[in-house]
């Protein structure tokens, strides 16, 4: 039944004799990938931070640095709407020594698959700065209008409280205009933006990083 | 087989147009699928599929010959999916390096070259039992064969569903873009069709 059996050549023997190359093979394969991501990845990493700079920068303009809060010593852990506590990386978008505001990254389910959203507020938590979609995969010519600037320009400005979606009229104080033919995906984002602003703001508070809001 | 075909100039020269006509992997192989439905949405981002695929399947031609005689017929598959896989990861972090946004849009399409039959069948098929040099050849026919494939399939799609090409307006103002053809439905009915158009060509010329 087995061929070492037959060939009378010690198991350890046969193991060698089929899967050098395999055994070669993989050192020389795996040492060709350590070059190539010793090479490439602070490449990688420097992209990462560009993109999230990049974004961040277009919502809070004022601001010339986007500081993440490890660097302050400081962890925000939120609870996504759906499963555990998750790390958030917030990030304080300051000038010098002027605060300017607070971007952090936002998940949720959209329609389809999950949204990521960056979030931008003002230093108070007051008022809604701006979002931009990280990543998505909603319906193109529909959901994925919440990237549009025709539905994300309505939320510069916006009191960072409860923000409501509505499906006709005027979006004035704490309304958002319903992207037509998009209903999920529309309130999917609002979901994220009111949850994430009011976890984030309240640990923060803890964490004594923003003042409460009676002050 | 013409008598074309027995010399070496004439066997590379069969090999070569194989992969871009006769045995073209998409059209009449009917490999790789899910990259030709999957990125074929506009133009940039399958050229960038193309060309990744035509990268390993050239480093796994090559590797797979040169290793073809110490092959062990039971474990060959796992070489070669040792082999694809490694290069695949190789192509996967260049582009993150070098081209992050196109990396965003090809998302997890292009780790999944690994699976990738075309690449799979041209080590089993061609470079496990050829020369080095019919191989690269080979490589190089089945690679650019799936490359312009999927360009005419997302240059389909892309004018349809926007009217650009290479994101460059073509069509004139009154033309709608018609949002279907960027979603999968898009993809397969443009893809029934133009087998059904490679068929018919085919045939006639039988």
């Amino acid at each position: 039944m087995y061929r070492q059996e037959v060939n009378h050549v010690p198991k350890i023997k046969y193991f060698v004799q089929q899967s050098w190359l395999l055994i070669v093979c993989s050192f020389f394969f795996g040492l060709l990938l350590a070059i190539a991501n010793a090479a490439w990845s602070p490449r990688i990493e420097q992209n990462r931070i560009n993109k999230l700079n990049d974004l961040a920068g277009r919502l809070i303009p004022k601001a010339k640095d986007f500081v993440p809060l490890d660097k302050l010593g400081v962890t925000i852990e939120v609870k996504s709407l759906k499963g555990p506590k998750k790390k958030v990386d917030v990030y304080k978008a300051v000038t010098g020594d002027a605060c300017f505001g607070w971007t952090f990254n936002a998940v949720g389910s959209g329609f389809q698959d999950k949204i990521e959203l960056v979030v931008a507020v003002d230093k108070d938590f007051k008022t809604i700065a701006g979002f931009d979609v990280l990543a998505s995969n909603e319906t193109p010519g529909f959901g994925d209008k919440i990237k549009g600037d025709e539905f994300r320009n309505q939320f510069k400005g916006k009191p960072a409280a409860q923000l409501e979606l509505i499906k006709s009229g005027e979006a004035k104080d704490n309304k958002i205009l319903v992207i037509s033919g998009a209903t999920i995906s529309s309130e999917a984002v609002i979901e994220i933006i009111n949850h994430s602003i009011s976890q984030v703001k309240r640990q923060m508070q803890e964490k004594g990083l923003l003042g409460n809001d009676k002050e | 087989m013409t008598k074309n075909s027995e010399t070496t100039a004439g066997i590379y020269k069969e090999t070569l147009l194989a992969g871009l006509w006769r045995e073209n992997p998409v059209f009449r192989l009917l490999l790789g699928m899910c990259p030709t439905l999957a990125v074929t949405a506009a133009v940039k981002p399958a050229l960038t599929m193309g060309l990744s695929v035509i990268f390993v399947l050239l480093c796994s031609n090559i590797v797979v010959s040169l290793m073809r005689n110490l092959l062990k017929p039971h474990l060959r598959i796992l070489m070669f999916t040792l082999t694809i896989s490694t290069f695949v990861t190789i192509a996967d972090l260049f582009l993150k390096a070098f081209v992050p946004r196109m990396s965003e849009t090809l998302g997890p399409y292009v780790p999944l070259i690994i699976v990738n039959c075309i690449i799979i069948c041209r080590a089993e098929a061609c470079a496990s039992k050829n020369s080095l040099a019919v191989s690269i050849i080979d490589a190089l026919g089945m690679g650019v064969g799936f490359t312009l494939t999927l360009c005419v399939l997302a240059g389909i799609r892309e004018l349809l569903s926007t009217g650009m090409i290479f994101e460059a307006k073509v069509m004139p103002d009154w033309f709608v873009p018609w949002a279907a053809m960027r979603m999968p439905v898009g993809a397969f009915i443009t893809l029934g069709l133009l087998l059904g158009l490679v068929n018919v060509l085919s045939r006639k010329k039988a």
